[in-house]
């Protein structure tokens, strides 16, 4: 063990392509998970931030908030189902804002949450006409007391607050009354506008001692299969392309790892050939395979976890520097962990290709009578 | 040449490790450069493959079209202003739509695009059928055809139940990346009537604009925007690259090319260094026995170009395998212009970073022979 370390200490220049590679193989699993956490975090925040259980949706509105409406009737049947503790309307509207102080073309992306409960991280929803932005509005320039003027018909909503992590596939929410909300959609979006007392859609909380998944089965019974009740985390996971682009990225993750695997297993069974000899002589006064497939092992992990570290800065200055709003990166150390622990391990799984080959150097060829 | 390969024979699973490396990666390179155009053309297909020269957008849209809305007094001004040659609506929207009988009857979110005129907005990339003649027609997207949305299958708008036929399909023309329906504008303002008994009659969601004979696009578009803030005119293709989403698409994407793209010519670079490295004592007694220097690039070269070769031939086979699929909605086909770029871009970084192995075998001193050492030792 101490001779693969002295080697790395002493040799950094035989290791340096290896670990250029590696650490750009590092920086490509950090890049890309977290550009999946980026694109999660932007489009799912909002539903991740609901204070509820479950979210109720019209069946056949696919899950979308835009497509679904639950009329008072079908309301007054999900609050009579035995576990329902309580139920807060919500509805959205896609809109650009405008700010007084910024040109007529100089709008900001916004979906107004019309909500009747607050979400996680607020105490209660403001007053009609006022709103709690989603603090990434705040790297546009929004801060307390900004007027924004709301889709076509400029309504205004003023901030009086802000909320974290509360994005909507991209669009970074403003949470207010249902009352402002139906106002908002009435005035600039005629055609999606809701009969009164008709919300989008239900957040539903459990009561104590209940079954989510039960209540959702009671609930979607309870009005007839006119509803499709999920749990928030599934209402989430159901938004337009999250499912695909998680699919997607985790693939090519997986691929990634697949040829850091690959990288490694050629770097070190060429190392195994080359030192073939001398594995022979340490064999011959007593060292055992274990002991210098070890070795291997060790410098194998060594390497890596420099590449991860390297590669974790330029992953971290690569997230700095890319400006907000363009590519949606999101390097967290829970991210630079997974993807060290993916290298760590392709590290030795790559490495154990070269076992077999230190197994069959033979002792006898450090005296000359082996092959 | 004959050692070169001999070689190769002889070392089948380093030679073979760096091939399946470089395959894996050129697979995941056009992978995600299928993936990439897959995503735009699922994304924004319909706009870019739409008649219209010139749309229109409100500003407030943020050039979405579902996000943009003209009000009667805007489409008054672009029509009296004489900028087009001529003037149509366009209304789109996202609903919830029961395939027809070829697919497995469950509904899925479609986006439905109606157009007043077919040279103001109808589909230009027709495969097969014809273009909607009559209210309750569409045509579909032709990858959409095997999940219920072919010729003469008969898709329902839920809620509401409003029946269209559909009666052509079109190439690349989804929108959001769903299936995407042209129809009439009357159909679309009967879906969303389906779909909302509460809302009123639509307003457009664009217009689209005919630019006069001998005018460019683009000047149409600069005179519209010049006629109110509240107007945002693009060209076709401005509007198909300025949607939301794309240029972060394709800025993503573009981060992930090159650091893949540094990686194969590094890998194959170190791998014949380090091979080089090795062999040092025995392409040393090469040169002393007369082998001319040339003769060993040689062989590296016909090396490089057997694991470059055979490891773009296997990514290349790994790729068109499943170029011809779905992943999530996104229709991928084999790009043959990416695959020659590719393959250009990798085989000249792989040849280039051979050539730090070439230098080290021009650097070997045959008389190093006489004294048993090999160069680099």
């Amino acid at each position: 063990m101490m001779l693969a370390l002295r080697e790395l200490r002493r040799r950094p220049g035989r290791f340096s392509a290896a670990g250029l590679i590696l650490i750009l193989i590092a920086l490509l699993l950090m890049f890309l998970g977290g550009l999946l956490d980026g694109l999660l975090r932007s489009s799912t925040g909002a539903v991740r931030a609901l204070d509820g259980d479950l979210v109720v949706y019209t069946a056949s509105a696919e899950d979308s908030f835009l497509r679904s409406r639950i009329e008072p009737a079908q309301r007054q049947a999900i609050e009579a189902v035995d576990g329902v503790d309580t139920s807060a309307g919500i509805g959205v509207a896609q809109l650009g804002a405008r700010r007084t102080d910024r040109g007529p073309r100089d709008l900001l992306d916004v979906v107004v949450f019309g909500a009747e409960a607050p979400p996680k991280g607020l105490d209660a929803i403001p007053a009609d006409g006022e709103a709690v932005a989603d603090s990434s509005l705040r790297e546009q320039g929004v801060s307390e007391g900004t007027v924004l003027l709301i889709g076509p018909a400029r309504s205004e909503l003023t901030v009086v607050g802000f909320v974290d992590d509360t994005q909507y596939l991209g669009q970074a929410a403003l949470w207010t009354t249902p009352a402002s909300w139906r106002e908002i959609l009435q005035t600039n979006r005629p055609d999606q506008q809701l009969g009164a007392d008709v919300f989008q859609s239900l957040v539903v909380r459990v009561a104590d001692g209940a079954s989510a998944t039960d209540v959702a089965a009671a609930i979607d019974a309870a009005t007839g299969g006119a509803t499709a009740t999920l749990t928030v985390e599934a209402a989430a996971n159901g938004l337009p392309g999250v499912e695909s682009q998680r699919t997607t990225f985790n693939q090519i993750i997986g691929v990634t790892v697949g040829i850091a695997v690959v990288v490694v297993a050629l770097f070190f069974a060429l190392l195994t050939v080359e030192r073939a000899a001398l594995y022979g002589v340490l064999k011959a006064v007593g060292a055992r395979s274990g002991t210098l497939f070890g070795g291997l092992v060790l410098q194998a992990l060594v390497l890596s976890a420099v590449a991860c570290v390297v590669a974790g800065a330029a992953a971290l200055a690569l997230d700095a520097a890319i400006p907000p709003g363009s590519i949606p990166l999101r390097i967290t150390g829970a991210r630079l962990g997974q993807s060290s622990v993916f290298l760590l391990v392709a590290a030795i799984i790559g490495c154990a290709f070269s076992l077999r080959r230190l197994l069959r150097v033979d002792p006898a060829s450090a005296i000359g009578s082996g092959s | 040449m004959f050692l070169a390969l001999k070689e190769l024979q002889r070392a089948k699973v380093r030679f073979g490790l760096l091939i399946a490396a470089v395959a894996l990666l050129v697979f995941l390179i056009l992978f995600q450069q299928s993936l990439q155009n897959g995503l735009l053309s699922s994304f924004v297909g319909a706009i870019r493959n739409q008649s219209a020269e010139v749309l229109v957008y409100r500003t407030d849209g943020r050039r979405v079209l579902q996000g943009s809305v003209i009000s009667p007094e805007l489409e008054a001004l672009v029509r009296d202003s004489g900028a087009a040659a001529a003037v149509g609506r366009i209304g789109q929207g996202t609903f919830t739509v029961t395939p027809g009988a070829s697919g497995d009857g469950v509904p899925v979110e479609t986006s439905i695009l109606g157009y007043e005129s077919a040279e103001l907005g109808g589909p230009t990339t027709l495969v097969s059928g014809r273009l909607p003649e009559a209210p309750d027609e569409a045509v579909a997207s032709d990858v959409d055809a095997e999940l219920g949305f072919a010729v003469g299958d008969v898709v329902t708008v839920e809620p509401g139940g409003l029946a269209i036929e559909i009666v052509g399909l079109a190439s690349d023309v989804q929108l959001n990346v769903t299936p995407t329906l042209f129809t009439s504008y009357d159909t679309y303002l009967a879906a969303v009537a389906s779909r909302n008994p509460d809302a009123g009659t639509p307003l457009p969601n664009v217009l689209a604009l005919q630019a006069p004979e001998g005018v460019p696009p683009a000047e149409v578009a600069t005179a519209v925007n010049a006629l109110s803030d509240e107007l945002d005119a693009l060209t076709r293709s401005q509007a198909a690259d300025e949607t939301p989403g794309v240029a972060q698409v394709r800025q993503s994407f573009q981060v992930i090319f090159l650091l893949y793209g540094f990686v194969v010519p590094l890998v194959t670079g170190l791998f014949f260094l380090i091979i080089t490295f090795q062999k040092a004592s025995a392409l040393t007694l090469l040169r002393a026995i007369g082998a001319p220097a040339n003769k060993l690039i040689g062989s590296l070269l016909v090396q490089v170009a057997v694991v470059l070769g055979g490891g773009l031939l296997l990514g290349i086979g790994l790729y068109a395998l499943i170029a011809r699929g779905r992943l999530g909605g996104i229709n991928l086909r084999f790009e043959t212009t990416a695959v020659l770029v590719w393959v250009a871009l990798l085989s000249i970084g792989g040849l280039i970073s051979s050539l730090f192995s070439a230098r080290r075998v021009l650097a070997l001193d045959p008389y190093a022979a006489t004294t048993g050492a090999g160069v680099g030792s």
